[in-house]
């Protein structure tokens, strides 16, 4: 049997789109990284002012750190709907899950039955008694 | 000559240094490749020292400029020139470093409080304090029905998938709490409610309590012969989150949960809705003697002259239900209509669902096994027709309300009977099987006779094998009671003149003679003692009772007790010869109140007895 089943388009663009996200995440982590480390070297002479660049850096090597944790919450994102998407759409797992809840009521249904059949055997026996004792006693 | 000299002046570069020969020494090919790089097309000039002119006015500007500068700093009052320190580099390396260092740090804690964040969000919900949004999304996606539409997820409350026609769209929402899991990893004591990570949002529609109630009602005095109320059973074991709450809410209507904002909703509402309007438009369109009427949420139905039935829809927000939870329900609950009523909205869903195979592709969907069959088996048109009309769904609750009611009646007939009725001791049995609409009880009056409680009548089955159908009036139980009584003692009297020896004159079950009985006839039976001097008659009218006379040869002047058609005939004068004794003589009536024994057969044997050895 093919495991792969041919999913619809729309199915297929959101899979692609969560490998894009994936990537580009990672690559936007990479790329941050190498630029801050990049920033960390200490350059030789230029045209700006020295405050002013090291301010520049600052501001710069700011902005990429929170690129990085941006991309890396944007991650826990993008697992949390995968999560999603694969809740809501594994049906395998989810007609297991209802044959499952199935069986078990049709085990307790059965359950019930027998006990009520039981039960009814013994109640219309004892009801016999009571009628009898009811209709033939003195207090109607 | 003129167009030579304007391309020798273009030629002219103010800009790079003249000492340098190489220009000189080009050919003149070059020159024509150099045109062509340079790719300033030719342009004629009126002057062909334009172009020198206008760089001379260029230089001048900048010499003017430059002059400009050097008077100002000349003065200087307005610009000071600095000479370039040439050892700045090296004295200002620790200060960079410095910089670089705190830079670095800066971005190190901002990735740090990151990491952080993440790394407590994943403590949070593998350590399952919290309980984790995904983990409860699954348990609802495992009982719900669920779907993405754009960022929100939305559930479907319906029962439609169980077979219901109704096609309202009972849509919930799934969001995720705005509760923090950090915040809560924070504060473990918060409310276990408010923890759910999941929120679910109902329409405002479905909100409150509804049921469908069934009320029989009767009319004069309006007295609830039964009802019923309609709703989901509620669960026995509450479950502990929240959202199961709500949702089994949703589709109870029933469990209201003391949150601060309980919702509770329902999607019965709408299979209660949908039953409702299938019964109105079934209501309209079914013609009855009494015709169906349908007043808002309600439907009025006739079923006995002076008993209606009337199916309500029941809507009560969640503040009406606690204001009326105080008050019990004034109505007499049968839970056994509400049961067949359940189980006939189930069986009206299960067939909606559930055709029989198999199915033809080109067929229609939903036919019968026996319309199936109907091309096969050649039927007729009668047939097809028989088979076309189906019940409907308010025909079967108006069946399933008359029985309710015609059973009612008939144990409150039994009972009483039972009770008033000492002599013949009436004793009932009541069948354990029993379908919604046909139960049966079993009467015994010595002679036991089953009777069938039906729709709209009831159904004897005698000892001897009639069967007698009776309509739903409970008048008329009561007389076939009574005249099974009349019957018992006369069968009873019967029998015990077999085992004490009187023979039978003659039995009469329909006796034409007396009075005449209100209901049915009366009996009769004549005994005679086993001597042939004493005759009993007794005469057993289901209102009138038992009545005994008896007849004694030869005459007697004195009556045994009071005389039983009025005075006892006195001794003739005329008459005298004694074979003129031996006639029968009037009877006379036997008072059986005075005659010792427990019940009517003990009499008689006892009246009999003392016959016999007098």
């Amino acid at each position: 049997m093919s495991q792969q089943r041919t999913l619809p388009q729309s199915k297929e663009a959101l899979l692609k789109s969560y490998q894009k996200r994936l990537k580009d995440d990672i690559k936007s982590m990479v790329d941050n990284y190498t630029e801050i480390m990049k920033l960390a070297k200490i350059e030789g002479e230029s045209q700006v002012s020295r405050p002013m660049h090291a301010e520049q850096d600052q501001y710069e090597m700011e902005v990429r750190a929170a690129n990085i944790v941006r991309a890396g919450e944007s991650l826990m994102k993008l697992v949390s709907h995968i999560k999603q998407f694969l809740i809501l759409n594994d049906f395998p797992s989810v007609n297991d899950s209802i044959a499952h809840t199935v069986h078990r009521l049709h085990n307790t249904q059965k359950d019930c039955d027998t006990k009520l059949m039981v039960l009814r055997d013994e109640m219309s026996a004892h009801l016999f008694e009571l009628e009898e004792e009811y209709y033939s006693s003195g207090y109607k | 000559m003129s167009e030579n000299l304007t391309k020798l002046a273009h030629k002219i570069d103010f800009t790079k240094d003249q000492c340098d020969g190489k220009n000189y020494t080009s050919t003149e090919g070059d020159k024509a490749s150099e045109d062509e790089s340079t790719g300033t097309p030719f342009q004629p000039s009126l002057w062909p020292w334009d172009s020198v002119r206008t760089k001379l006015k260029m230089a001048l500007t900048e010499v003017s400029v430059l002059q400009d500068v050097l008077n100002i700093t000349k003065q200087k009052h307005y610009m000071v020139l600095d000479t370039v320190s040439a050892e700045a580099p090296e004295a200002r390396t620790g200060l960079h470093l410095y910089a670089k260092k705190r830079t670095l740090s800066l971005a190190s804690s901002v990735l740090l409080n990151g990491a952080e964040r993440l790394r407590r969000s994943q403590e949070a919900s593998s350590k399952k304090i919290v309980p984790d949004f995904h983990q409860e999304l699954l348990r609802v996606r495992q009982t719900w029905r669920l779907k993405k539409v754009g960022d929100t997820i939305l559930g479907d409350l319906s029962y439609k998938s169980a077979g219901s026609r109704f096609m309202q769209n009972g849509t919930f929402e799934v969001t995720k709490s705005d509760v923090d899991p950090i915040d809560l990893l924070d504060s473990p004591n918060a409310p276990s409610h408010s923890q759910s990570p999941l929120q679910i949002s109902v329409p405002s529609e479905l909100e409150g309590v509804v049921y469908i109630q069934v009320v029989i009602k009767r009319l004069s005095d309006s007295t609830d012969l039964a009802s019923a109320e309609l709703s989901l059973p509620r669960r026995s074991v509450p479950s502990d989150t929240y959202w199961q709450h709500k949702l089994e809410a949703a589709q109870n209507a029933i469990f209201c949960k003391e949150r601060s904002s309980p919702r509770s909703a329902d999607s019965l509402l709408r299979r209660l809705f949908t039953w409702l309007l299938q019964l109105s438009r079934e209501a309209i369109q079914v013609k009855a003697k009494i015709p169906h009427l349908v007043i808002g949420n309600q439907i009025f139905s006739h079923l006995f002259p002076g008993v209606q039935l009337s199916v309500a829809l029941c809507h009560s927000t969640d503040k009406d239900k606690r204001m009326t939870q105080g008050s019990p329900s004034p109505s007499k609950h049968d839970p056994v209509l509400e049961h067949s009523l359940h189980q006939l909205l189930r069986e009206t869903h299960f067939k909606n669902i559930y055709h029989p195979l198999p199915h033809p592709v080109t067929g229609i969907v939903g036919v019968s096994k026996r319309r199936c069959l109907a091309g096969p088996h050649a039927f007729t048109y009668s047939d097809m027709v028989e088979l076309s009309c189906s019940e409907s769904l308010l025909d079967r609750i108006l069946k399933q309300a008359r029985h309710t009611v015609v059973h009612q009646w008939a144990i409150k007939v039994v009972d009483e009977l039972a009770r008033s009725i000492q002599d013949p001791q009436i004793s009932a049995h009541w069948g354990n099987i029993s379908s919604p609409l046909e139960s049966s009880i079993k009467v015994n009056i010595t002679t036991p006779f089953v009777l069938h409680i039906l729709t709209d009548g009831m159904r004897a089955v005698c000892k001897d094998g009639r069967v007698i159908d009776l309509s739903w009036e409970p008048q008329h139980l009561r007389d076939l009671i009574l005249s099974q009584i009349a019957q018992h003692h006369i069968i009873s009297v019967q029998n015990l003149s077999k085992m004490m020896g009187w023979p039978v004159l003659s039995v009469n079950t329909h006796l034409g003679i007396g009075d005449v009985e209100p209901v049915c006839n009366a009996l009769a039976i004549m005994l005679a003692s086993p001597n042939g001097t004493r005759v009993l008659s007794i005469r057993s009218g289901p209102v009138s009772r038992v009545r005994v006379g008896l007849q004694r040869y030869p005459r007697r002047s004195a009556p045994v007790t009071s005389s039983f058609d009025g005075d006892g005939t006195p001794p003739s004068d005329i008459i005298t010869d004694p074979k003129w004794q031996n006639l029968g003589s009037a009877f006379m009536r036997v008072d059986m109140d005075k005659i010792e024994g427990r019940n009517f057969v003990n009499k008689i044997e006892i009246l009999m007895a003392s016959l016999t050895t007098e």
